[in-house]
């Protein structure tokens, strides 16, 4: 398979194009990114399971950072919405939101182009991988848009309303893609004669029941409910009864940041887990899980500036279009492309794509959005 | 005491298709089932979804009339034995206040 190849070649344009000085500058940010608690924390993770170390985080422990930090990212987001609202009504959100949802129907559709076409993978499993990375990885989000707080150039403050748009329409994009194709090929397997009677009649599809549970799942309820609830507090209620609600969910805050790092370290024992299984998926998507989420990034980081973002928010816009969602995607995708194997999906997010982007793929998104003129 | 002779049915699999296989159950004649998270080791573990952000391996049980089981395993069967990781098995209980266990007109 020559996609490693392509995707050097790729890296190497892209360096080129950046030019020199802008390398040193990379690896610059790279450094500012990797030596903070965050990464760190999650590489932690990695090695203490690669050594059979000890560090084990209580799953109850893990559901509740979780929720907070969605619901942080939710009611802060809300909070923030509600002042740019008060400020510019729709008119600086719009065009971000539409560059959102267009980015979003975009990128499961490239990442089954390469997957089919390039890494010549069955259509289930193409589309089962697209789905992942056609949605977000709010944990991505909240690592980015830390980094871009800690470079003093803060994101956009309506960043977390685009986080919302974007989880869903990647995964639903890419299951009606996969249900459609591959209902396609088995009726004309079945009506060439090879596998009729393999399947039994009659067998149920899930992808309305899939499509659901995605629109319905902890994610969206959690950060589109406080988004909402951030939203109509901040219009309505006393700014001196509103602080104790901002600084417990505040993502500048210790709470939230302590919590990030106490689910990072969970990350890196999970990511840590699967490293194995790199051998499994093989060159090609380990390749994909790399390059992929550059150009989708790439994608994000322009398409953030076209639609006016600030340099925070191109940076967090690229990082979380290069992201692959691993919590509300995979469900969805056993649901309805049963055939895929969750091996591929789940080891090119979880231990390519996320370790990735939280250590390399967030600084170069950076100076991507540098390297476009955002400011 | 009187014990009822009815059967157990178990279902051991990725927590994605329990809710439907719960569902069916019930649809099926079961008057109801016990859900639990279990962890272990199988031949498909790999294929399972095992993130840590919600799907896992449960297992369901059933008690259920002779022929209600077999409704079920039927299902279960059909619908998730190709492509889940998902294994079934039915086994002979007695149980107290049997009756509970069989809908009123049901099988």
């Amino acid at each position: 398979m020559h996609s490693s190849e392509h995707g050097l070649q790729l890296l190497a344009a892209l360096f080129a194009a950046t030019g020199g000085g802008q390398l040193s500058r990379i690896l610059e940010s790279l450094e500012r990114n990797l030596l903070t608690p965050i990464p760190l924390c999650f590489l932690l993770g990695i090695i203490c399971t690669r050594i059979h170390g000890g560090i084990k985080i209580p799953k109850e422990l893990y559901y509740s950072i979780a929720i907070f930090l969605l619901m942080s990212i939710g009611f802060i987001g809300g909070h923030e919405l509600a002042h740019e609202y008060q400020a510019h009504g729709v008119a600086t959100i719009w065009k971000p939101a539409l560059a959102t949802l267009f980015l979003g129907c975009v990128t499961p559709i490239t990442s089954f182009v390469v997957l089919r076409y390039l890494g010549r993978m069955s259509i289930a499993d193409s589309a089962g991988i697209a789905a992942h990375y056609g949605s977000t990885s709010a944990v991505t989000y909240a690592v980015a848009n830390s980094f871009v707080e800690q470079s003093q150039h803060p994101a956009n403050s309506f960043l977390p309303t685009l986080v919302t748009l974007l989880e869903c329409p990647g995964i639903a994009i890419a299951l009606v893609l996969g249900a459609a194709l591959s209902a396609k090929e088995r009726a004309a397997k079945a009506a060439a004669g090879s596998i009729a009677g393999i399947r039994g009649p009659g067998r149920e599809s899930k992808l309305g029941e899939a499509l659901y549970e995605v629109m319905t799942g902890q994610s969206i309820m959690l950060m589109a409910g406080l988004l909402v609830i951030g939203f109509i507090s901040t219009l309505f209620m006393d700014e001196k009864a509103f602080q104790p609600f901002y600084e417990f969910f505040q993502s500048k805050g210790m709470l939230f940041r302590g919590a990030l790092c106490i689910f990072l370290l969970e990350m890196g024992l999970v990511a840590g887990e699967r490293l194995g299984d790199l051998v499994k998926v093989g060159p090609f998507l380990v390749a994909f899980g790399i390059f992929m989420p550059l150009i989708h990034g790439f994608f994000g980081v322009s398409m953030g500036h076209l639609a006016g973002l600030n340099l925070g928010g191109c940076t967090v816009l690229g990082a979380i279009v290069a992201s692959a969602s691993y919590i509300a995607a995979p469900p969805a995708v056993r649901l309805t492309l049963p055939e895929a194997n969750p091996t591929y999906s789940i080891t090119a997010a979880l231990a390519v794509t996320f370790p990735f982007n939280i250590a390399f793929g967030i600084p170069i998104y950076y100076e991507m959005a540098r390297w476009v003129g955002a400011q | 005491m009187q014990l009822y002779p009815l059967k157990l049915v178990t279902v051991v699999g990725e927590s994605v298709i329990m809710e439907d296989i719960a569902e069916r159950g019930i649809k099926l004649g079961a008057s109801g089932y016990t859900l639990v998270d279990v962890t272990g080791h199988g031949a498909r573990s790999t294929r399972n979804v095992s993130m840590s952000g919600g799907a896992r391996t449960q297992k369901i049980e059933f008690v259920v009339s002779g022929e209600v089981a077999v409704d079920i395993l039927s299902y279960v069967s059909h619908q998730y034995f190709e492509h889940y990781a998902c294994i079934a098995w039915l086994s002979d209980v007695s149980v107290v206040r049997g009756d509970q266990y069989v809908k009123p007109g049901g099988r």
